[in-house]
């Protein structure tokens, strides 16, 4: 499954406007597109005799797309392929078309690396004005491209003191603002929001928000899978070297069908919706546990296939039965649920 | 009540800089998180719950251990009841996984012997059985991790001082991570105090929560009696368009909170309404809902609220 | 999913209850540790053989003299046999051990076995530096033992205890041996009648260990990393005491500039606890032992005050 199913809408936080009924029920048709932003072509490399990533296949369209996956799963290797650091053994990488070594491609992907490499005894100002020097601004422009910049990160009254003084999420958005400098279309992130308390990383998701309303693609490698759920539901996940799954989280949810969906229902009277729900030919099992909720509503947990039949079934279930519903809820629909399963049990 | 944190008027300044000003807390023992912005205060106040820093002004008492004040030597005594997991690699290059522990342990004050044997019982209930004869600089993040907490743990503390235990984890290893600190302190009676900029961490693990905000405490107290029950707010997830079944529930008197654009919006009901009205109406426009929750104030609204930020 | 228990875990976690001993418990497993760490490195095994091979020198010295005295009858000796061997005449042998070498188990000998040794130590020293403290520094274990329930002091005083058993590891230790070597070799009155020196040798030790000690400690929480500690070093020991040199016997100047040369303060004040005259020691003009001894406790008073503001607790959260 690549990423080019899901049409490159843009994902803000408010409401698109509203769109015909009838578009909506039918997918939209392939169109003929240009280059992808980002595209990797059955991509191996090795380190040695270690295997980074295996037979990776990836397209990149505008929008934000989350990379996900245990630590040594491939993401760093991918990443690095993905702006030009290393190149592949088999296969081919390319930014718009063009092979991600060549120079040319460098210049439409910023990079904001996971380490922080940093001279420190430069101010904030200074080192993203070396940066704008480094990809070949003269001098005025330099200047100007960098006062751009610090404003679009936010930290424009802060820039002037040394890094060394700078705390993490200082050191995030002048990371982020060397890779800005020269307005890329491809922004690779890795790990953006570690270590940064929850207000930076509300600044930083209404940021790249913006960016990805703008029209650039974002591929943003994290672990902090709440706060990827609240940018984008498009993800990508990665385990041993491979891409496991690509697609909204739904979409990958549906894959996975040795593992019916666990969906968690409270009501007050939980074993006659159990003997309704049994009816229903989706379900799979049902587990009434004894635990009750504060509200005195018993909780049934049942699996269901098919999800999406499931939920149509059930409406019309509730409103024949009359039952009152008190909770409704998915379990292991949450991306955090999918890698579980994907990466199989405990680990790490 | 025996508190484990007992802290009157304590301020500490730095020069003319006040990192904690006026800091009254009580907490009784449990699981307690530690929140607040950058500068807020956190570290400063976990210096002085770990007796490295005495404060400038105020009293108070870490479990029975009395503050001491003025600028000489701290109250070293007081880590003997404590084991602090540090966020930054705290590590002593050269060493094996099982020398680490067990020199940590003597440093504790326990004899050789019980070090050892300690530090062998400890890695292993951390799963770190295979690796605990490879030296330190093998280890790979979730390791370390787990590393730092059995040197913490090791001569069995009833307090852990926990400093973003699962930064650099990966999902997997957070979650495991977390199920840990879970047990120890639900089933092995052992307090927490977890500072994080997780609040995900701190809705798994604590039981009560500290906000600091500009060196001063906003709230405190159990995550239950802090966050505001709102028994007329709903969060449903849609499968399907939405747009017509939103403009009945508009129609009905449910005014729409938050839309994020996937399908999930959070509602505000009208007084005396039932749930099955939700399902008519999708039914009537062709959608099914997906999820129904209640939308209590979470962690992060609460956070929010206090610290100022829509 | 539904929600199977796990599988029963039989083996969990188990409680501690036991004693607790105090901090100063915890300075001897530092300590330890250290120099646990120290003896895993190979640098450090090549540089303790050569001070082996010094010690060898003097121990099997010493025996030669007694024997070579005792052959002393015979007008030549062979040494050695076919086309290898020499002829000595023990005579000659005898005059050369005892002018050139002074293996006599008086004052100069354990003075000239210790200021030899302790040039090895110099070199062992900044190779420990380096490992005991500077890694500390850089890869952050600081916090580690001051997250534990010590004081600063103890943590110092742990690593100056491993700083402290290398150094007499490889001056007191051996000099006390080639004492009784001597002693066993000679007669047992040699104990009764010098016991002075036994005290002057314990004595040079113990003003190394304090002054290399602190000094070495001082240095390494400045400067963390091998090279610099390297250079900071030479310049204290080996520039200063080529400046020393220059200054008093080069350009004549007054004999209390050599005291800037620590090397050859503690090299004065050893002889001063050997009972040493002071005109034995060569090149002349040389400053005062009380001098040599007030500079020495102003050094280690300074190293002290900078270890007290450098270790700070406050590291230990970032």
């Amino acid at each position: 499954m690549s990423a080019n199913e899901t049409t490159s809408t843009s994902r803000t936080s408010q409401r698109s406007a509203p769109v015909d009924k009838a578009e909506a029920a039918a997918p939209l048709p392939p169109a003929i597109s240009p280059a992808p932003v980002l595209l990797l072509e059955q991509v191996t490399k090795w380190y040695g005799s270690v295997i980074g990533v295996n037979q990776v296949t990836l397209e990149l369209r505008s929008g934000i797309t989350g990379l996900v996956g245990a630590n040594g799963a491939g993401k760093s290797t991918l990443l690095r392929l993905a702006t030009g650091q290393i190149q592949p053994d088999i296969g081919r990488v390319s930014v718009q078309g063009i092979d991600a070594w060549d120079w040319k491609a460098k210049r439409r992907v910023g990079y904001c690396p996971d380490s922080d490499v940093f001279y420190e005894e430069m101010s904030g100002f200074q080192f993203v004005e070396s940066m704008a020097r480094l990809c070949g601004y003269p001098r005025r422009d330099a200047r100007l491209r960098t006062e751009a910049v610090i404003e679009q990160v936010g930290m424009v009254g802060r820039c002037d003191r040394k890094i060394r003084g700078y705390s993490k999420g200082m050191r995030q958005r002048i990371k982020l603002a060397q890779a800005l400098l020269h307005d890329p279309d491809l922004l690779v992130l890795d790990e953006p929001m570690s270590g940064i308390d929850p207000i930076g990383r509300q600044d930083f998701v209404e940021l790249f928000t913006e960016l990805a309303a703008s029209g650039k693609s974002l591929l943003i490698s994290s672990h902090e899978l709440e706060e990827l759920e609240k940018l984008t539901d498009h993800v990508a996940i990665m385990a041993r070297g491979r891409i496991a799954a690509v697609g909204t989280l739904t979409q990958i949810r549906e894959l996975l069908d040795d593992y019916p969906l666990a969906i968690r229902i409270d009501t007050p009277e939980p074993r006659a919706l159990a003997a309704h729900l049994l009816r229903l030919s989706e379900t799979v099992a049902v587990d009434l546990s004894d635990e009750s909720s504060e509200s005195g509503a018993g909780t049934l947990v049942i699996q269901a296939r098919n999800p999406r039949k499931f939920f149509q079934d059930f409406g019309r279930l509730v409103i024949e039965e009359d039952v009152d519903v008190r909770r409704l809820e998915s379990l292991d629909e949450s991306a955090h649920a999918i890698l579980g399963y994907l990466l199989g049990g405990n680990r790490g | 009540m025996e508190y484990l944190i007992d802290l009157q008027n304590v301020s500490r300044q730095f020069g003319d800089v006040e990192a904690l000003r006026d800091v009254t807390l009580q907490l009784p023992p449990g699981r307690i998180g530690l929140l607040g912005p950058n500068g807020a205060g956190k570290s400063t106040l976990l210096k002085i719950l770990m007796g490295l820093l005495p404060p400038s002004s105020g009293s108070g008492r870490i479990l029975h251990h009395e503050l001491t004040r003025g600028s000489g030597a701290a109250n070293w005594e007081l880590r003997r009841d404590i084991g602090f997991m540090p966020e930054a690699d705290a590590l002593v290059p050269g060493l094996k996984g099982v020398e680490y522990v067990a020199l940590a342990g003597e440093l504790f004050g326990m004899s050789r012997r019980q070090a050892q044997r300690r530090a062998h019982e400890v890695l292993t209930y951390l799963e770190l059985e295979d690796a605990r004869y490879r030296k330190l600089e093998e280890y790979s993040t979730g390791m370390k991790q787990r590393l730092k907490l059995a040197q913490a743990l090791v001569h069995d503390p009833p307090v852990l001082l926990l400093d973003e235990p699962t930064s650099g984890l990966d999902p997997s290893g957070r979650s495991a991570m977390l199920r840990l600190l879970l047990q120890l302190g639900k089933d092995f009676g052992k307090s927490l105090v977890l500072s994080t900029h997780l609040l995900g961490d701190v809705e798994q693990v604590c039981e009560s929560v500290v906000i600091l905000l500009n060196g001063e405490v906003r709230r405190q107290g159990s995550v239950g009696e802090l966050c505001a029950r709102r028994q007329n707010r709903y969060r449903l997830q849609i499968q399907g368009d939405p747009n017509g079944f939103l403009e009945d529930l508009r129609l009905e008197g449910v005014e729409l909170v938050h839309d994020n654009g996937r399908g999930e919006v959070r509602v505000a009901v009208p007084p005396d309404w039932i749930t099955r009205t939700f399902f008519v109406l999708a039914d009537h426009h062709g959608v099914a809902i997906r999820g129904l929750m209640d939308d209590d104030e979470s962690l992060e609204e609460l956070f929010y609220r206090v610290v100022g930020r829509t | 999913m539904t929600t199977r228990p796990a599988a029963p875990v039989l083996l969990t976690y188990r409680p501690w209850r036991g004693q607790l001993h105090g901090p100063w418990h915890g300075i001897w497993a530092i300590a330890r540790t250290s120099l646990l760490m120290l003896l895993r490195r190979k640098l450090f095994w090549a540089l303790y053989a050569f001070s082996g091979m010094i010690f060898l020198f003097y121990f099997y010295g010493q025996y030669l003299q007694s024997w070579i005295a005792m052959q002393l009858n015979e007008q030549e000796l062979r040494l050695g046999s076919g086309l290898v061997g020499i002829t000595v005449k023990p005579k000659d042998l005898l005059e050369l051990l005892k002018t050139a070498l002074r293996l006599d188990g008086s004052g100069y000998t354990y003075r000239s076995f210790i200021s030899f040794e302790s040039q090895i130590v110099m070199i062992v020293q900044a190779l420990a530096g380096s490992i005991l403290i500077g890694n500390d520094f850089r890869f952050g274990s600081i916090p580690f033992y001051l997250s534990k329930p010590l004081h600063r002091w103890h943590y110092l005083g742990g690593k100056f205890l491993a700083v402290a058993v290398l150094i007499n590891l490889m001056t007191t230790i051996p000099a006390i041996v080639l004492f009784i070597e001597y002693g066993m070799i000679n007669s047992w009155d040699y104990y009764v009648d010098q016991w002075r020196l036994l005290a002057g040798i314990l004595g040079y030790g113990a003003v190394l260990t304090v002054c290399l000690g602190l000094t070495l400690l001082a240095t390494a929480c400045g400067l963390r990393r091998i090279v610099p500690m390297i250079m900071a070093w030479t310049a204290l020991f080996v520039f200063a005491r080529l400046l020393g040199d220059g200054l008093a016997y080069g350009l004549g100047l007054n004999a209390s500039w050599r005291l800037i040369d620590l090397w050859n303060d503690i090299y004065l004040v050893g002889n001063w606890c050997l009972g040493m005259p002071h005109g034995s020691i060569r090149p002349q003009p040389q400053p005062e032992y009380w001098e040599a001894a007030l500079t020495l406790s102003g050094v280690c008073t300074i190293c002290v005050v900078y270890l007290h503001r450098r270790i700070q607790a406050v590291e230990v959260v970032s």
